[in-house]
């Protein structure tokens, strides 16, 4: 029986991890920076551009996320950077959302 | 030629690869589908066509129809209506009420005719929500079961819209690493190897097509994924943030007319007078007419125009309801042109293809094929690459399987309609018993014969000769003949019953012993030709 070398097994959950990164997670912080960039987009002469901009542009902000989390050489700085945009679009959520309560 | 890093170039190949191995045959699916929605309208006025050509679904005596026809309507319906033409430019008016389901998700109820232009007979005339309307839809119901399959597989929202949302994602990775790892992009739109081992042949092919479509695949890939996560994602998240939830609010917004409300029961205005103005007003022709409350003060008309000459996009003009006087012109959402707007008015132009009418229909469905050709012969060449293992070897039969038997079971969706749209009501599982029935049928196929190349010919084959004699069938079924069609200005029949028999013998031609053919070349040769 061979056992997986400790570089193998490195390689091994640096795969996973890129794999959990560019897949669940990076489908979840898009769909928060897009109901996120509501909040902070600015509105335009049609008071519409915050809401229609963001529907419209998802399939854009998940490939550049996708692409971020794939092709960066250092991982634990993808990770960084994704779970920042993330963290950053859920705290302005969540502001809102308390501010707004009745 | 793009720069990359050899270990980039791995990863990118790496993502190409594996994104269209975890999700081609679905992906394969929708585009396909896709492919013949483009002619959806088309598709409607060939299998119901009224007996004479309409050309103007909008004629002097509309206001009369949908006057009469929301008198004997519910008023409780009147909160809202719309009408557009449909199967054989058939006027369908929908009188409705917004409402929410058990699940809380907005729909509307109400009641819903088919209306013949020429005379104003109703001919069709049914109630329920939305959804219940639609299931029990005979005339449109062929071309509504295909663009079903496209938008969702008939899987119930919102699993279905997020699931080919997905698949426009992974269609986005494939077009987007498709066009970085291509490394010497022009010299491969122009370089197919006639003479050369199979595997190269076939991979030039692959590339070839995939090359020239690279552009088309993003637009199609980019616009699809907005259709399908807009609304089943888009919208409850943007609404849930800014409204509270509230999407009928976000919507209202969107569009940006805004309520005044007024009660006051008022006469509609001459609906006729209104479609004569937006004629004059532009040199497009209006395609959809929206009403807010029908019969009070505050009603507004709202009428959605086809694109200008030349243009992406056509102008929406906004009238009272009840005087028939002009508001305002409007961008399909806003009141005012934006960059939102803007890029909104684009997405259906872009995903549809319909701006120029046929020949921008054509130039897309052409593209279409092209991309399921590309999504199809890129799993042949993965599979045949990886053909000493049995899982690629299995993955190859699948991958035949979904090829020919996909447009086999379409066939067999149209084959069961014509027969069944006189006996039943509700179509849609008569469709659906007739595509599953074909498509086991070919799995079985696919199963008990292992060689591809058969289960290629055998399922070509049926899907040719059903082709070549779907247009038989609906002319036994009660359609129009040939020379009817011809005298009352059907082109549309014609021409749809000779496309479905040129491309039932093109199946049938493409039976043909080809020695280099991918699909017929054992695996033992493909290795000799690798080493």
């Amino acid at each position: 029986m061979t056992s997986a070398s400790p570089a193998d097994t490195s390689s091994r959950h640096s795969l996973w991890s890129r794999v959990v990164l560019a897949g669940p997670v990076v489908f979840a912080v898009a769909c928060l920076v897009m109901a996120g960039s509501a909040l902070w987009l600015p509105a335009g002469p049609a008071q519409i551009d915050n809401l229609v901009l963001p529907i419209l542009l998802f399939p854009a902000i998940w490939a550049a996320l996708f692409f971020c989390a794939c092709l960066a050489r250092r991982l634990t700085r993808a990770w960084i950077f994704i779970a920042g945009i993330g963290l950053l679009h859920a705290a302005l959520i969540a502001q809102h959302l308390l501010h707004s309560a009745p | 030629m793009i720069r990359l890093s050899q270990e980039r170039t791995k990863t990118l190949l790496a993502i190409h690869g594996w994104s269209a191995v975890a999700l081609g045959l679905l992906l394969y699916a929708v585009i396909l589908t896709g492919t013949i929605a483009v002619f959806a309208k088309e598709i409607a006025d060939w299998s119901s066509p009224l007996s004479t050509h309409i050309a103007d679904p909008f004629p002097p005596g509309t206001d009369r129809m949908v006057r009469d026809f929301a008198a004997s309507v519910d008023p409780q319906f009147h909160e809202e209506a719309f009408f557009f033409p449909r199967a054989g430019n058939r006027l369908y008016v929908f009188f409705h009420r917004h409402e929410t389901d058990e699940d809380g998700k907005p729909r509307e109820r109400g009641v819903a005719a088919e209306i013949d232009p020429r005379s104003g007979e109703i001919l069709d005339r049914r109630e329920g929500t939305d959804a219940d309307i639609e299931a029990t839809d005979v005339a449109n119901a062929l071309s509504e079961f295909i663009v079903g399959l496209h938008v969702n597989l008939h899987i119930p929202d919102p699993w279905g819209l997020l699931l080919t949302g997905v698949l426009g994602l992974a269609m986005l990775v494939a077009a987007v690493s498709g066009f970085v790892v291509h490394r010497h992009l022009i010299r491969e739109l122009f370089t197919l190897r006639r003479r050369g081992e199979t595997l190269l042949k076939a991979r030039d092919s692959h590339v070839i097509a995939g090359t020239w479509n690279l552009p088309f695949a993003f637009i199609l890939a980019f616009t699809g994924s907005y259709f399908s996560f807009g609304s089943a994602l888009g919208i409850p998240a943007v609404a849930m943030v800014v409204f509270g939830g509230d999407q009928d609010k976000l919507i209202e917004t969107l569009v940006g007319n805004p309520p005044q409300v007024d009660a006051t029961p008022a006469p509609m205005a001459d609906l006729d007078a209104i479609l004569a103005d937006v004629r004059a007003r532009s040199d497009a022709e209006p395609t959809f007419v929206s009403i807010q409350h029908w019969g009070r003060a505050d009603s507004l008309v709202t009428v959605f125009m086809n694109y200008r000459e030349g243009a992406l996009t056509g102008p929406t003009y906004v009238y009272s309801g009840a005087t028939g006087e002009f508001r305002y012109a409007k961008p399909n959402l806003g009141l005012v042109p934006s960059t939102g707007g803007t890029l909104f008015a684009l997405m259906a132009p872009l995903h549809f293809g319909n701006f120029a009418g046929v020949l921008s229909k054509t130039v897309w469905f052409a593209l279409g094929f092209a991309g399921a050709y590309v999504s199809i012969t890129g799993l042949l060449l993965w599979t045949q690459r990886r053909s000493e293992q049995p899982i690629w070897r299995a993955l190859a039969r699948l991958t035949c399987w979904v090829a020919y038997g996909l447009p086999l079971s379409l066939v067999a969706a149209a084959w069961a309609y014509f027969p069944a749209r006189r006996i039943w009501p509700a179509l849609e599982p008569v469709m659906f018993a007739a595509f599953f029935g074909a498509a086991a049928i070919a799995a079985i196929l696919a199963w008990r014969l292992r060689d591809p190349a058969r289960i290629r010919d055998i399922l070509l084959g049926s899907t040719g000769l059903a082709l070549v004699g779907l247009p038989l069938l609906r002319w036994m079924c009660g359609g129009i003949g040939w020379i009817d069609a011809f005298n009352a200005g059907l082109a549309t029949v014609i021409a749809l019953d000779l496309a479905f028999i040129g491309g039932g013998l093109f199946c049938l031609w493409s039976l043909r012993p080809r020695p280099a053919a991918l699909i017929r070349t054992p695996a033992s040769q493909i290795e000799a030709q690798k080493a």
